[in-house]
């Protein structure tokens, strides 16, 4: 059966819908998007409490350590499913699928993976990724509000909770001012979830416009710190596009699974 | 050349490639995962009329290079990129001996790059030597992520690499094309990481960098790069790709590189065969900024700013005249033949 466009085979009553759950905040980090919603899990299938997944990424050349981290990533969520005692990833059609598939699978670090390669950890790597999200992240929100009107000193006057969620929409509620609808509930929440993600302050009380610090933008910083953001957002995007475009030559059918 | 509005405009495709991908040269499966790999960025984004089978994408000819660039692409001149992946096939997948073999047909069509890999260390630094005095070398391609002797790349600001770029000012060859790829040394690290070229950039400011690819997959690194150096400039290839599929981000990409680069450091390039330059120039051609975009952004892409990218900028980095050129390619066999047909 299908869900979501992955091919999924649990046995007979099993809800696997779960286990669809826990991939689901699954990030590409290169791209910031989830890796169900990008079309790469290809398959799943649970037997005696042994979960198989297959993974296809865009090309056979996509970059080793990231691969690792998503197959890596893939394996610990789903051992966090009750019943499920052990995963097996499969990468498909990858220039070091078996090695990779080896360490993962063995829940070994990605130094193992390639002995001998200078590999180090990858939470450096991790850490600029998010970094590189969160500024991303922020420029859509920065976008949507200037795209209602707000100025710089509007927008350094906000503080997280002035900005609320209302439906699908994200909506500006200040004391004094009519409420204003800023785009979507998705830009807000992504953002503040990143924010949290890295340990920034995410009080109701606390600017909502910070750099990567914690320090607040201020007034003059606003313009050039959002010119900088938008290239970073312009390039996660082309790049998301551009594996999703790869992956549908390979895969028809990953069309379906991403969204 | 491309003709608009009756006026001639001069094209150089900065990114050309003449390979044998055929089975028969695979030395293994990365020999083949790599021109599928290629084969897949052909394939998701040229327009049906310019896709090709696989078997003519894994070795298409001289003649079919020609025709493409020459009679039906409006080239003028094409820059010829020489990469060796000597790990993946057997006989190199295009190196500069092969691409060559066409430049000596052709002398004035073509400016032929050569290469260096800094891992070859002193053994290297003679066979460069050598490949300066026996091929018309103008340039380099650089590839960081080549695979060598269990080394998945190096980085363009390695001790040894210096040297080679030391060696290329002494022997006057300016012009670097810098290629990422997906698997550099040490592979805990970002391998399309841009920065290498910021330290070479600085410390060599006498030769020019040429950033393939504008850097993607990190175009923000990059034109945080190049807005800090004067001698980076932007390879335009994959990126003019995304013209006809997904316009919006053209427009963002190209905003962006007009925003932070000006229109004096971006140098078009089709990365042929992958894809082909008949159908890029003309989207780009009828391409312009939706008026969004250049409100954002406060940039333009005007026919003054399009003749540069296409052929003008790169025209300038090679000391290339370009009316001198135009009479000299009219008297060759391509010229010759293009009057006739026109």
């Amino acid at each position: 059966m299908m869900y979501n466009g992955v091919q999924c085979e649990f046995p007979p009553g099993y809800d696997g819908t779960v286990l669809l759950e826990r991939l689901q905040p699954i990030l590409d980090p290169e791209l910031d998007e989830s890796i169900l919603q990008l079309g790469f899990i290809q398959s799943l299938h649970v037997h005696d409490g042994h979960a198989t997944i297959a993974v296809q990424l865009p090309t056979s050349w996509c970059a080793a350590n990231f691969a690792y981290m998503m197959a890596d990533d893939i394996r610990r969520a789903l051992l966090t499913v009750e019943g499920i005692h052990q995963v097996t990833v499969r990468l498909q059609d990858h220039f070091a699928a078996e090695a990779i598939e080896t360490a993962v699978n063995a829940g070994k670090p990605f130094a193992e993976a390639f002995p001998g390669e200078g590999c180090g950890s990858l939470s450096a790597l991790r850490v600029t990724f998010l970094h590189k999200g969160f500024t991303s992240r922020q420029e859509r929100l920065l976008r949507a509000l200037r795209a209602v009107g707000f100025l710089p000193e509007d927008i350094c006057a906000l503080r997280v909770g002035d900005v609320v969620v209302q439906g699908d929409a994200c909506v500006v509620q200040r004391a004094g001012h009519a409420s204003i609808e800023v785009g979507a509930a998705e830009t807000l929440c992504r953002y503040l979830a990143r924010r949290a993600e890295l340990g920034l302050d995410c009080a109701a009380t606390a600017p909502l416009m910070t750099d990567l610090r914690g320090h607040p933008l201020t007034v003059e910083r606003l313009e050039a710190y959002y010119q900088t953001a938008r290239t970073v957002r312009v390039s996660l995007e082309a790049n998301g596009l551009f594996c999703r475009t790869l992956l549908t030559v390979s895969q028809p059918n990953a069309g379906e699974r991403a969204r | 050349m491309y003709t608009h509005q009756g006026q001639d405009i001069f094209v150089i495709d900065g990114h050309t490639h003449l390979w044998d991908a055929s089975p028969a040269n695979w030395r293994n499966k990365y020999g083949e995962g790599w021109i599928k790999c290629f084969y897949a960025f052909h394939n998701g984004l040229s327009p049906a009329e310019a896709t090709w089978p696989f078997e003519k994408f894994c070795q298409y000819g001289e003649e079919t290079l020609v025709d493409d660039l020459f009679f039906k692409g409006y080239v003028d001149m094409g820059i010829l990129n020489s990469t060796y992946l000597y790990e993946f096939y057997l006989n190199g997948f295009n190196s500069h001996s092969q691409n060559n073999a066409i430049k000596a047909k052709y002398p004035d069509r073509f400016i032929l790059c050569g290469s260096f890999d800094p891992r070859a260390e002193e053994a290297g630094l003679d066979a460069f030597h050598q490949m300066v005095e026996e091929y018309p070398i103008q340039g380099l391609k650089l590839y960081t992520a080549e695979w060598r002797d269990g080394s998945r790349g190096w980085r363009l600001n390695d001790p040894w690499a210096y040297k080679y770029l030391d060696l290329c000012q002494e022997l006057g060859i300016k012009n670097l094309h810098v290629h990422k790829g997906p698997t550099v040394y040490p592979l805990s690290r970002d391998a399309f990481d841009v920065h290498d070229v910021d330290y070479a950039a600085t410390d060599f400011p006498d030769l020019n960098f040429i950033v393939e690819h504008v850097g993607l997959p990190r175009l923000e690194d990059f034109c945080w790069i190049a807005t800090q150096e004067s001698n980076v400039y932007a390879g335009l290839s994959v990126a003019m790709a995304f013209s006809r599929l997904r316009p919006q981000y053209f427009a963002e990409i190209i905003a962006n590189l007009l925003f932070w680069l000006g229109p004096d450091k971006l140098c078009f390039g089709s990365d042929y065969a992958i894809w082909s330059p008949k159908w890029l120039i003309e989207k780009f051609m009828a391409f312009e900024l939706p008026d969004d975009i250049k409100k954002e952004y406060g940039v333009d892409l005007t026919l003054e700013i399009k003749r540069k990218i296409l052929g003008e900028n790169a025209a300038r980095l090679y000391g290339i005249d370009i009316a001198m050129q135009k009479a000299k390619l009219s008297q060759d066999g391509i010229g010759v033949k293009l009057a006739t047909v026109a």
